[in-house]
C-alpha cells in the first residue's frame, strides 16, 4: 500500500507523458491485433460467400466452373499420406477447392476433435477411427456427420469397411486404408536359417525357438513397450482365436452375456505373454524401447523378430541398405496357439461435419479421392500401402506377403473392431499390461479392469445390454 | 487506515474479473463434480456424491494416486529445503566464483520442465543413458538401475529430477533471507563463545524462519500440483506406479469422464485450501512474533 501511494504522488509531468505514450502504444497494438483477427474473419467470410454465389449460379454436378473455396480438414498425425496431399493439389487445380489440412499430434488428437465437436466448431472434414462403438459414442455421427449412403463410391468400397461406418442403415464416412495389412511378427530369415528354425505353429514351438535364440546370444524379440500402445496388440490381435475356442464369444461379450475375466483363452494368452517377458525374450530394456527405433534395431541383427506392420521391411532396408527387405518373413502372433490372420476392416476414415457450409464440395472431394485412378495413384506412391480396400486395384504385395496370405487362409476380425468398448480403452490396457509384467497385478486383474471400464462406458452410453 | 484513501469502487473491476474468471468457474466445478457430466451424452444429471464414492471405492487406484501425491509433496519439501539451505549457506560465505555458482545452481529452475524431462529421460535410459553408462564405466555396475521403468525406482527418480530442478530456486530465496541477517548477531554470538553449530541453530535458523515458511508454502503447493514431471518422465508408469492426482485428472478428462475428473480436482482444491490456510496462519503467527 505504502509504495503504491508513493508512486502515485510522484506521478508528475514527464511520468504522465511516459504513461500516455505507453497507453498509446498499447492501444495501437490492440488495434493491430483486432484488425488482424477481423481481417482473418472477413477473409473467411468472403470465402464463405463466394461459393454460395457460384453454387447458386448452377455449377451443380457439372464441376466445370472453378470455385474459390477452402475446405478445412482436421486429422491425426500419420493419417494423411503425402500421396493424398498431392491428389488434393490436383483436385484444387481442377475444381478450385483447396484442402486446408490441420494435423494434430496423435496423442492429443481425440481430445481436440471431441472438444471441437462438442463446441459445434468442427472443421468441414474430420478424421476419425471407424468401428460402431467408436462412431456412435465418440463422434456421435448421427448428430455430427453427414449421411453419405447415396454416394457412388459406397458401392465400391469393401463392404467390411462400410459395415464399420454404418449406423442404423446409414453410412457416415469414407475409409481409404490398407485394411488387409495386419500387424504380424516379422522375422529375420537369415537368423532363423542359421539356427535351423522354422515358423512356429503353437506357443510351445514359439517358446522353444525363442529360447534357442536367447541361448545363442540373440534377443528374440524387439518389443517397444514405452510407446504405450504397441504391446496391447499382443493381447488384442489374437482375438479371432479367442472367438474360435469359445464360439459366439464376441457376440456374447457385446450382449453382456459373458465377461473378459471368464474367458480361459484370454487368460492363457496373457499368462503366456507374461512368461515371454519373464524369460527375457523381449530383452532387458523393453520398458524403455520405442517403436521409432524398431527398424534400426532389426537392421542391427541383434534382434530376430518384432511385431510390426508389414511395411516395416522397407524401413529396415532404409535404415541399413545392406539389410534387404526380402531377408524378412512373416508369421502371426502365436499366443494361445493362434493361427488365424486377423483383419482390421476399419481404419482412419473421413467424415463430413454436419455443420459445414460446404457439404457438397466435401462430398465432391471424397468422390475424387475414391476414383479408381486416384486410388491407384495413392497405392503406387506410398511405401506404407500394399493395397487399398477398393476392388480392381493393382496391389504391391511382396513375395513374403503373398506367402503369408497363402499360409494363413483362415481370417477373422480383431477384437477391438468387433467387441464394443475395447478400442476406447486401448491405452489403459497398455498400462494394465505393464503393471502385469511388473508383477503389480495378475492376468485376472487386468481382465477384470477391462470389464469394469467396459461397464462404465456402457452405462454412460445407456447401452440396453448393461441396463439392470 | 491508509487504504481508505481509495474509495472501494476502485476495486470493483478487479473483483468483478476475479469473480467471473475464478469464483464462478470454481463454484461451477463443485456443481459439476456432483453430476454425471461426460462426453458421451448431452444431458447432465445430478448424482449426488457418487463421483466421490467412486474415488474412494476399492478396486480403483485413486487412493494410491493421493498417496503418491502426498509422498511427492513431503519428499520434495524436505529435499529441496535441505539442499537449497545447504547451497545457500555455502554460497553465502566467501567462496570463489560465488556469482558463477549461484547462476549455475539456479539455472535448472528457468528451464521448462518438459525440456528437463526429455533430457532426463535420455540420461536415465537403462541401456543407453548417461547415468548408467557412467556408473558402468566406473565399475559400479551394481548401482545401475532401470531408473524410470522399475516400479521401485521410478517414483524416486521423478522426485530426484524435480529436486534437481527446484532446489536452486529455493536456494535463491534462502540466500536473500540469509543476507538480510545482520552480522552483528554473529559477532555477539562469537563473543559469547558460540561455535558454528550454535550460531546456525540459535541465530541463522530463527532469523531465517520467515524465508523458510515462504519456501515451504511454495514447495507444498508445487508438490501438490505436480503434473509435468510425472507426465513427461513416466506418464504414470510403469503400470500405475507413479500416477499422481493431476495425471489422473488429465486421464479422466481425456476419457470423457468430466464428472469424475472435476470431483478429483475439487477434492484437491479443498485440500490445498485447507493446507494453505493453516500454513498462512502459521506464517502470520511467526511474523507477529518477530515484531
Amino acid at each position: 500500500m505504502k509504495t503504491h501511494t508513493a508512486e502515485h504522488s510522484t506521478l508528475k509531468g514527464s511520468d504522465m507523458m511516459k504513461k500516455s505514450m505507453w497507453l498509446l502504444t498499447v492501444i495501437a497494438l490492440v488495434a493491430i491485433i483486432v484488425a488482424g483477427c477481423g481481417g482473418g474473419n472477413t477473409g473467411s467470410g468472403a470465402n464463405a460467400s463466394s461459393p454460395a454465389g457460384s453454387a447458386n449460379s448452377g455449377t451443380g454436378g457439372t464441376g466445370g466452373a472453378k470455385q474459390n473455396i477452402t475446405l478445412t480438414y482436421l486429422a491425426s498425425q500419420g493419417w494423411i499420406k503425402d500421396a493424398e496431399m498431392q491428389l488434393a493439389k490436383k483436385f484444387e487445380a481442377e475444381t478450385g477447392i483447396r484442402i486446408d489440412y490441420q494435423i494434430v499430434p496423435s496423442d492429443q488428437y481425440f481430445n481436440v476433435l471431441k472438444t471441437k465437436l462438442n463446441a459445434g466448431e468442427a472443421t468441414d472434414l474430420f478424421g476419425g477411427q471407424s468401428g460402431k462403438s467408436e462412431i456412435s459414442l465418440n463422434y456421435n455421427v448421427e448428430k455430427n456427420a453427414v449421411d453419405l449412403s447415396g454416394e457412388e463410391w459406397v458401392k465400391r468400397e469393401d463392404p467390411l469397411s462400410i459395415e464399420q461406418l454404418t449406423l442404423n442403415g446409414k453410412v457416415y464416412a469414407q475409409t481409404i486404408w490398407d485394411t488387409g495389412s495386419s500387424f504380424v511378427i516379422a522375422y529375420n530369415k537369415k537368423i532363423f536359417e542359421q539356427h535351423g528354425l522354422t515358423i512356429p505353429k503353437t506357443y510351445e514351438e514359439f517358446k522353444a525357438l525363442s529360447q534357442t535364440l536367447l541361448d545363442a546370444g540373440i534377443t528374440p524379440l524387439y518389443e517397444p513397450i514405452a510407446d504405450g500402445w504397441h504391446h496391447v496388440l499382443w493381447f488384442a490381435e489374437p482375438g479371432p482365436r479367442y472367438d474360435e475356442v469359445t464360439p459366439g464369444l464376441y457376440d456374447d461379450l457385446n450382449a453382456n452375456k459373458k465377461k473378459f475375466v471368464d474367458d480361459p483363452t484370454m487368460k492363457l494368452a496373457l499368462t503366456q505373454f507374461k512368461e515371454m517377458y519373464d524369460l527375457g525374450f523381449m530383452g532387458d530394456n523393453a520398458f524403455s524401447d520405442t517403436g521409432a527405433d524398431s527398424a534400426v534395431k532389426m537392421a542391427s541383427g541383434k534382434y530376430a523378430m518384432t511385431l510390426a506392420a508389414q511395411s516395416i521391411v522397407n524401413d529396415i532396408e532404409k535404415a541399413d541398405p545392406n539389410v534387404k527387405a526380402d531377408q524378412f518373413g512373416y508369421f502371426v502372433i502365436p499366443l494361445a496357439d493362434n493361427q488365424i490372420y486377423y483383419i482390421n476392416p476399419g481404419g482412419p476414415s473421413k467424415f463430413i461435419y454436419s455443420g459445414s457450409k460446404h457439404i457438397e464440395e466435401a462430398k465432391q472431394y471424397l468422390a475424387y479421392l475414391a476414383q479408381p485412378e486416384n486410388l491407384q495413384y495413392m497405392l503406387d506412391n506410398d511405401s506404407t500401402i500394399s493395397n487399398l480396400n477398393f476392388p480392381g486395384l493393382k496391389d504391391k504385395y511382396n513375395e513374403e506377403q503373398k506367402k503369408l496370405m497363402a499360409t494363413y487362409t483362415k481370417k477373422g476380425t480383431d477384437i477391438q473392431d468387433y467387441v464394443n468398448y475395447v478400442n476406447p480403452q486401448w491405452m489403459d490396457m497398455g498400462k494394465d499390461l505393464v503393471a502385469m509384467l511388473g508383477n503389480a497385478i495378475q492376468p485376472e486383474d487386468m481382465l477384470k479392469s477391462i470389464d469394469k471400464r467396459r461397464a462404465d462406458m456402457a452405462v454412460v452410453a445407456k447401452d440396453p445390454a448393461w441396463a439392470k | 487506515m491508509r487504504n481508505k484513501i481509495y474509495p472501494f469502487y476502485f476495486a470493483l473491476g478487479t473483483v468483478g474479473v476475479y469473480f467471473i474468471f475464478f469464483v464462478v468457474p470454481g463454484l461451477m466445478g463443485f456443481y459439476y463434480s456432483l453430476t454425471d457430466w461426460n462426453s458421451y451424452s448431452d444431458t447432465i444429471t445430478f448424482i449426488g456424491l457418487d463421483n466421490f464414492k467412486t474415488l474412494f471405492s476399492s478396486g480403483e487406484n485413486y487412493v494410491s494416486y493421493i498417496i503418491n501425491t502426498l509422498n511427492f509433496t513431503a519428499s520434495t519439501v524436505i529435499l529441496k529445503t535441505a539442499i537449497g539451505l545447504l547451497f545457500a549457506l555455502i554460497l553465502n560465505e566467501g567462496i570463489k566464483l560465488k556469482g558463477f555458482h549461484r547462476v549455475m545452481i539456479f539455472m535448472p529452475s528457468i528451464v521448462p520442465m518438459l525440456v528437463v524431462g526429455l533430457i532426463f529421460k535420455s540420461i536415465l535410459n537403462p541401456a543407453t543413458g548417461l547415468l548408467n553408462e557412467a556408473l558402468r564405466w566406473m565399475g559400479l555396475d551394481f548401482m545401475a538401475q532401470k531408473w524410470l521403468v522399475d516400479a521401485n525406482w521410478a517414483f524416486k527418480s521423478i522426485i530426484g529430477v524435480d529436486t534437481w530442478k527446484g532446489a536452486g530456486y529455493i536456494m535463491i530465496i534462502l540466500l536473500a533471507g540469509l543476507q538480510s541477517i545482520s552480522r552483528s548477531y554473529y559477532e555477539a554470538a562469537e563473543i559469547d563463545g558460540a561455535n558454528s553449530w550454535h550460531k546456525f541453530k540459535y541465530v541463522t535458523l530463527p532469523l531465517l524462519m520467515p524465508a523458510l515458511v515462504v519456501t515451504t508454502v511454495l514447495n507444498l503447493l508445487h508438490g501438490l500440483k505436480v503434473f509435468e514431471a510425472v507426465y513427461v518422465l513416466t506418464n504414470g508408469g510403469p503400470g500405475y506406479a507413479t500416477d499422481v492426482l493431476y495425471t489422473a485428472i488429465f486421464k479422466e478428462f481425456s476419457m470423457g469422464r468430466y464428472g469424475v475428473g472435476t470431483a478429483l480436482s475439487s477434492l484437491l482444491f479443498l485440500f490445498m485450501t485447507i493446507v494453505g490456510y493453516f500454513v498462512i496462519r502459521l506464517m502470520a503467527r511467526e511474523e507477529g512474533r518477530d515484531q
